[in-house]
């Protein structure tokens, strides 16, 4: 099916977002909660765009939306901009500590106003971090409480055993708000510790004792062919979760 | 009005709506049965017959027992009262006048409930059976008739004549989002995905609402033909209720119903001998005022958290589990048996242009007759506050009606003539909502009114998406600066700014809507605003840090009743002559306004 994207017309299959449609096409739609790998989740709402559809427009989140037959899209019109300076203002005003929302509230030009800061916070609630998790198979960490006291976390805040302290999470947030501290051979994440595994060649340490089994437990993959860091590995051992592990 | 059999001399129907419970009504029927049953009794046992039935509307004044064929209405009764109503009333065809119900207003003592004023103007579709059957009777319903339609439909009927019936009754849904329900039908019935199901939105989330707990509780019947002749019309094969984790009352009625229709072949395989087969399940919803959305409802009985989803597609077309499904709510259910026996011609006779039928209101707040209304759509604000709810108790004045729920809009008095439907409420910034209305006096603040519903909505919210969830948060913490008189000249531009965003980028219509309060306040009440931010005063004495309160010399009669309700003592002054404030002492509660009844103490 064809539609048209900024007076370009693209071509489309049932099924396809208006995000992904854009993606391929190489139209830029800004996104705070989107990743490849989970498809969208129509939270963050800065991919907001202006559709028209049967004679009618409305704004409409570009990740979540199918797209259909004929269709046209504008990703830029006055109203766009509006609804995305705000949404980077409000983030930013919850999250100041974070760097790139301080980089995108410079860059999207929004004004001074008399709402407070909040320095000492980094998470934007964007939930990527919890599908990573998800992803991973442990689901150690969700989103807890609602409303705007919505916040993510492990289960009662207590070092959660389905943990497998692989910092996952870490790396896929986008504002840096989940601490890992490395020191030594222990790593602390989520308010709990793991001993880190040396590499059996470099003897640099990579990975933690519980993120090992679980690898292999689920790949069926021997523990002593995965006690490797990933350069000196250089074999592609579990492919469908190298974007989020470190192992 | 309600069949009786023959021989039966005496009806009585006693409330036993949740209200009405909770105010002893279970044990004033009890007595009545026993007083009934009692040996020297048996010939009026034999005469007389008692029932409990579902909320009579006027809960402020229940427990009732309403006596037909006379229509004696009794209120306030207590088990202590039987003895008496059995003696006098049922033996002696005495009126016991002290539980009669006393018209305020012409100071009068009102025998019988279609003369009571609050009931005079209304006009019972939806609430048709409720008060007058025992909702754990099928007996009951179907002396009234019921069932009756779900077998025209099923056997003189195909199902797209069904949808059609629907579609040109003109019915609007009455959970809030008033989508015409014939057109989900006919979508739901075009989509060829098999199977399909049906769901009754039964959450109720509103504060102080409780219309679709009067119906699941005291018609629960109608809400199942209703679903049963929607299962009929889209070939769906399970349905599902979902009730309020708090409503066990209503569960419990709802359950009974199932059962007896189990039982009688109205649900089940081969439904009046029908190609149709069809069941319905009870869900308890044990969620966020959010969970009523019907994205967030679907996703909560598939046992997912209770978030909404983006609705680019319907759930008439993709729903539960991926399949086609009907959403609708407890009063629009109950409204489909009705419309199918009666027709479209009869429905769309009732009603304005855009909004056929009736609508079901909770009247509450500052009105003298607290209650369960429902009256014909257009019917003014002017007719439900005032003729219906009798006005502003204690002498005080008119304000606004808070309509639409949580998240509708503050209508103020220069539109008390508007004429009461789903365009006619968005049109002045508020909504229909479930059909709450919320009377307030001129001792609220507004700003401190809006303060608190979006105080509810921060706790209410999933909290899923950014312009709900922190527009809410930005919106709370600029009125509550406002109401602590620390609120700044370009706070109401950013109000308004904010409010735009979260209307037109919300994921839901929670979202949405969340900001209709600060928008219709600022609407009609922006000077109450600027007085807060710039004029640093609360006109109506709500507000602690801007409030200062004095006694108006020539208003006062010295007649002392403040003085008591002063937590800290205050107020002075002697008997027969003017008090006064010492203002330093003032902790400015506002206890004294209310206690006044001369209205001599003012706000500065
Ligand atoms: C925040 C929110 C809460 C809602 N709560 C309810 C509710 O408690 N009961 C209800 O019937 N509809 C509720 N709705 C409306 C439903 O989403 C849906 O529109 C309705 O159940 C459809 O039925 P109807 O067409 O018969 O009104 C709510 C909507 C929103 C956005
Ligand atoms: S470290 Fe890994 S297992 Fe632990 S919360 Fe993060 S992603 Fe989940
Ligand atoms: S911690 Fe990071 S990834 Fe997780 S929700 Fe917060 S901002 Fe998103
Ligand atoms: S609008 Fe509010 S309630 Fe609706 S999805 Fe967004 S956060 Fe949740
Ligand atoms: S990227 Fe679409 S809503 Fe976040
Ligand atoms: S519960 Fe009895 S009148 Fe409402």
């Amino acid at each position: 099916m064809e539609l048209i994207i900024d007076g370009k017309t693209c071509k489309a299959n049932p099924g396809d977002s208006i995000l992904n449609v854009a993606r391929r096409e190489g139209i830029a739609i800004p996104t705070l909660c989107y990743h490849e790998a989970f498809g969208g989740q129509g939270s963050c709402r800065l991919c907001t765009v202006e559709v028209t559809a049967g004679g009618r427009s409305r704004l409409v989140a570009s990740c979540t939306y199918p797209v259909s037959e004929g269709i046209e899209v504008k990703t830029s019109t006055p109203a766009v901009e509006k609804i995305r300076r705000n949404i980077i203002m409000m983030l930013y005003k919850r999250a100041s500590g974070s760097v790139l929302m301080q980089k995108l509230y410079r860059e999207y030009g929004c004004s001074e106003n008399s709402l407070g800061e909040k320095e000492e916070e980094r998470c934007i609630v964007c939930r990527l971090c919890v599908l990573a998790c998800e992803k991973m198979g442990t689901s150690a960490i969700s989103t807890v409480m609602r409303g705007i006291d919505k916040r993510v976390g492990t289960p009662y805040d207590q070092a959660a055993t389905a943990c497998i302290g692989c910092a996952a999470c870490a790396h896929i947030c986008p504002t840096g708000a989940i601490e890992v501290l490395d020191s030594g051979n222990t790593r602390t994440i989520w308010n709990k510790n793991f001993n880190l595994i040396n590499c059996e060649r470099c003897g640099q340490p990579f990975a933690t004792r519980e993120q090992i089994d679980h690898v292999s437990r689920l790949s069926g993959i021997e523990d002593a062919e995965l006690c490797f860091c990933e350069e000196c590995r250089r074999k592609k051992l579990v492919g469908k979760m190298q974007g989020f592990s470190p192992c | 009005m309600t069949t009786m059999n023959k021989s039966l001399i005496h009806l009585l129907l006693v409330c036993c709506g949740t209200g009405c419970v909770a105010n002893g009504a279970r044990e004033v029927y009890q007595a009545l049965k026993d007083n009934l049953t009692s040996d020297d009794k048996a010939v009026l046992a034999a005469t007389t017959s008692a029932r409990a039935t579902g909320c009579h509307g006027l809960c402020a004044q229940g427990p009732f027992v309403r006596i037909l064929p006379e229509d004696i209405t009794y209120c306030r009764v207590k088990a202590a009262d039987i003895p008496e109503i059995v003696e006098k009333t049922l033996k002696q065809g005495e009126v016991v006048k002290r539980l009669l119900f006393r018209d305020r207003q012409k100071k009068t003592l009102v025998q019988g409930q279609n003369d009571i004023p609050f009931y005079q103007r209304q006009t019972r579709v939806a609430l048709r059976n409720v008060g007058l059957i025992d909702p754990s009777s099928l007996q009951d319903y179907l002396e009234r008739g019921g069932y009756r339609t779900l077998e025209k439909s099923l056997l003189d009927m195909r199902p797209e004549q069904v949808i059609e019936e629907i579609i040109k009754s003109g019915l609007r849904g009455r959970g809030g989002g008033g989508f015409p329900t014939g057109l989900k039908w006919k979508a739901c019935a075009a989509t060829p995905a098999q199977p399909r199901y049906i769901i009754c939105n039964g959450d109720e989330g509103d504060p102080g609402a409780f219309m679709d707990e009067s119906i699941m509780e005291g018609d629960p019947h109608s809400v199942l033909e209703g679903m049963i002749i929607a299962a009929y019309a889209v070939g769906a094969s399970n349905g599902f209720i979902y009730v309020r984790d708090e409503y066990a009352q209503s569960v419990a009625s709802l359950r009974k119903a199932i059962e007896e229709a189990e039982n009688h072949g109205f649900l089940g395989e081969n439904i009046l001998g029908s190609a149709l087969s069809f069941n319905i399940e009870i869900v308890r919803g044990g969620g966020a005022f959010v969970c009523g959305e019907e994205t967030a409802l679907i996703a909560s009985i598939e046992g997912n958290v209770g978030e909404p989803r983006d609705k680019y597609v319907f759930p008439s077309e993709k729903g539960l589990w991926g399949q086609p499904t009907i959403i609708n709510n407890v009063e629009t259910w109950a409204n489909i048996p009705v419309i199918m026996e009666r027709g479209a011609s009869w429905f769309t006779s009732l009603g304005t242009e855009g909004s056929k039928g009736t609508k079901v209101f909770s009247l509450v707040g500052k009105v003298a007759n607290t209650g369960l209304v429902e009256v014909p759509m257009g019917t003014t604000l002017r007719e439900i506050i005032f003729d219906i709810g009798g006005g502003v108790p204690k002498g005080r004045s008119f304000k606004a009606v808070q309509t639409g729920g949580p998240s509708g809009g503050c209508i103020p008095s220069e539109l008390l003539d508007l004429k009461v439907d789903f365009d006619s409420l968005s049109q002045a910034g508020s909504m229909m909502g479930s059909g709450g209305l919320i009377v307030m006096d001129d001792r609220t603040c507004m700003v401190e009114v809006v303060r608190y519903y979006l105080s509810f909505l921060a706790g209410e919210s999933c909290g899923k998406c950014v312009p709900c969830r922190e527009g809410i948060k930005c919106l709370l913490e600029i009125l509550t600066r406002i109401c602590h008189g620390q609120g700044e000249i370009g706070d109401i531009a950013l109000l308004e700014d904010i409010a735009e965003t979260m209307q037109q980028a919300s994921l839901c219509a929670l979202g949405r809507t969340a900001s209709n309060p600060v928008l219709s306040t600022l609407r009609y009440f922006r000077e109450e605003y600027l007085e807060h931010i710039e004029g640093q005063r609360c006109p109506a004495g709500i507000c602690r840090e801007l409030s200062e309160f004095w006694i108006d010399p020539v208003i006062c009669t010295g007649c002392g009743l403040c003085l008591p309700r002063c937590p800290v003592e205050g107020i002075k002054g002697e008997k027969k002559q003017a008090h006064w404030i010492e203002s330093d002492k003032c902790i400015r509660c506002g206890e004294c306004i209310d206690s006044c009844s001369f209205q001599a103490i003012k706000v500065k």
